[in-house]
């Protein structure tokens, strides 16, 4: 068939799909249209003809034209679902501490670089004190111990000045930034994640040690304790996160290193999500409730141990019954497409007779 | 997954294989573009958060807090946001003609989004971007180091059908049978000859003066008159 004839048979029908393309959202409803469930059909015809076009070696023009209207159908057909609020909830309520529990491996140790040298240097200093000015310039251990000098009631513990919402604000953009740095850097090849673990616990240690060597840690430990558990254990996961990034480079396993970064992308990707709501939490508690240095020394350990305790049994438990699905494989991530979905995925919503719901099937073609 | 077809090996077009059995080509975007594209967004970002600094001032203290939280949201947020809910295009990528698909051609979804611009901290390394460039450069399309984690592309976006028909003029039958490349590459040069100068066509039908046996703009036109009949059109 000539060009000219095979674009005269077909235009109308090209126009057709085009013009619904157009129409989505409001005007949707507009007559002369074709319906929403005619469109997966119309679309496989149109896959046919830029076949057809591609292989008689029509104009350019015209295999464009119909490539155009092939991708703009594909992304209409196969886009991801929207996130749903039902779905966000059971993310924090059991896939994200499901996940968590998954690495644990890379957990254990992002814990030990991050407490070893924390832990060690707290005591080397206390020791030695002259240690901390290897690590730090007089100025800033000067400026630390002003922040929680006990002796002056004028500021809030922990800072300098600024009031607790614009503290909530830096905290949170400093403390998201460097989680999620924390994570992206592993990258390369751990070393990266490694660093920022290590590096946050020599810091950590040493002005503990030295804040407790000059007598200032009666106030550092009530401004710190507040915060810590979602902080710190915000800080490991996304180390965790990016140890995990790293080790699909270095060791892929059975899997093509291309395939194992993609798949620790995705789940570093869902663990910062968890991660940004933990550390959103711990600003806002730093910001409102450690700073705070009226409050006695019981209630603010009382609180911080209640946390610790929050912190890790929702992480220990979340999402508990469920487990033997998360070792499935499929729960703890499930496929960004659905429909990809298999019968042995628990994400597959079923009818009594076993096979996907028939509205289900409906719902994925008819966008 | 991807293969180059015939003729494509000098193209960074990415044939996908749709479920349909067509393979859908993806012309992936090459650094240069994607760097302007940035470059634009970072102006629209410091745009952004300049114009929040002094409305923001206006509410003092309690006005850092909430600009602490904007600068966080426009540094990671905003390539995130366009992203997934503005079809893969930040205004940056729209202005270039690109977007952000993932790598088997569908839209891109939040989770790859996110977890390509949380990449950025890697590509940006050490300095101005030279791990990012550097994977640009060594892969076949282009991906940055982002790209690959979070499997997704950077491509051209196609360009507005100009909806440009040939017109119809009298058809000339070419003396000898033209091999289907041959048609092809007759009926493309017809159709884009609008967009060239007459010297340039005149040039282009040079190469063509064994089948059309006339030069300069005798040649061209004869060229056209054979596209015409190969378009099927007799008159």
């Amino acid at each position: 068939m000539r060009q000219d004839a095979f674009v005269a048979r077909h235009e109308a029908e090209w126009r057709a799909f085009e013009r619904w393309l157009e129409a989505r959202g409001p005007a949707r409803r507009a007559d002369g249209l074709p319906r929403d469930e005619e469109l997966p059909t119309r679309y496989r015809r149109l896959c046919h003809q830029l076949a057809l076009a591609r292989r008689r070696g029509y104009s350019p023009q015209v295999v464009a034209r119909l490539q155009a209207l092939m991708q703009r159908g594909h992304d209409v057909l196969y886009r991801a679902p929207p996130p749903r609020w039902r779905s966000a909830l059971r993310f924090f309520g059991a896939d994200f501490p499901r996940l968590v529990r998954a690495q644990r491996g890379c957990l254990w140790l992002a814990a030990v670089l991050f407490a070893v040298p924390a832990v060690a240097l707290f005591f080397a200093v206390l020791q030695w004190p002259e240690l901390a000015h290897s690590v730090f310039a007089p100025q800033q251990l000067a400026k630390f111990e002003a922040m929680y000098d006990p002796a002056d009631g004028r500021h809030r513990l922990g800072r300098e000045s600024g009031t607790d919402i614009a503290m909530f604000g830096y905290y949170i953009y400093n403390n998201v930034s460097i989680g999620f740095r924390t994570f992206a850097s592993g990258l390369l090849a751990g070393v990266g994640s490694a660093f920022v673990l290590a590096f946050n616990g020599v810091v950590f240690g040493v002005v503990a040690g030295h804040l407790q060597g000059v007598g200032h840690g009666d106030p550092f430990w009530r401004f710190v304790a507040g915060h810590s558990a979602p902080e710190l254990v915000a800080i490991v996961i996304a180390g965790a996160a990016g140890l995990r990034l790293g080790l699909a480079l270095v060791a892929p396993g059975r899997l093509r290193r291309i395939d194992a970064l993609a798949d620790a992308g995705r789940v570093g990707g869902r663990l910062c999500l968890g991660i940004l709501a933990m550390l959103v939490f711990a600003a806002f508690v730093e910001a409102f409730w450690s700073s705070t240095g009226s409050i006695p020394a019981p209630v603010k350990f009382g609180v911080a141990a209640l946390l610790w305790l929050l912190v890790l049994s929702w992480l220990a438990l979340g999402g508990r019954g469920d487990d033997a699905l998360a070792r499935h494989g499929r729960a703890a991530m499930p496929g960004d497409r659905p429909w990809m979905a298999g019968p042995g995925d628990p994400e597959m919503p079923r009818s009594r007779h076993g096979g996907p719901r028939p509205d289900q099937v409906e719902a994925r073609h008819a966008p | 997954m991807a293969g180059r077809g015939r003729g494509l090996m000098l193209d960074t077009a990415r044939e996908i294989h749709t479920p349909e059995g067509v393979p859908l080509r993806l012309p992936a975007a090459g650094p240069v573009p994607r760097a302007y594209a940035w470059l634009i967004d970072l102006l629209l970002r410091l745009g952004l958060v300049l114009l929040a600094s002094t409305t923001l001032g206006v509410l003092g203290r309690m006005g850092t807090g909430l600009y602490l939280v904007l600068l966080f949201v426009v540094f990671w947020g905003y390539p995130v946001l366009f992203e997934a809910m503005w079809h893969g295009r930040t205004p940056g990528k729209r202005a270039m003609g690109l977007r952000v698909v993932s790598a088997d051609g569908a839209p891109v979804g939040w989770m790859a989004a996110f977890v390509r611009n949380l990449m950025r901290t890697v590509d940006m390394l050490p300095v101005g971007y030279a791990f990012g460039l550097a994977a640009t450069l060594v892969d076949p399309w282009s991906r940055r180091l982002g790209d690959i984690v979070a499997r997704t592309l950077v491509v051209h976006a196609p360009r507005g059908d100009d909806g440009r028909v040939l017109a119809p003029a009298p058809a000339l039958a070419p003396e000898v049978a033209l091999l289907p490349g041959e048609q092809a590459a007759l009926i493309a040069f017809a159709e884009r000859a609008h967009t060239l100068t007459p010297q340039r066509q005149e040039e282009l039908a040079g190469i063509a003066v064994p089948l059309t046996g006339a030069d300069g703009a005798p040649g061209v036109a004869r060229l056209a008159a054979m596209a015409q009949w190969l378009l099927g059109r007799r008159a």
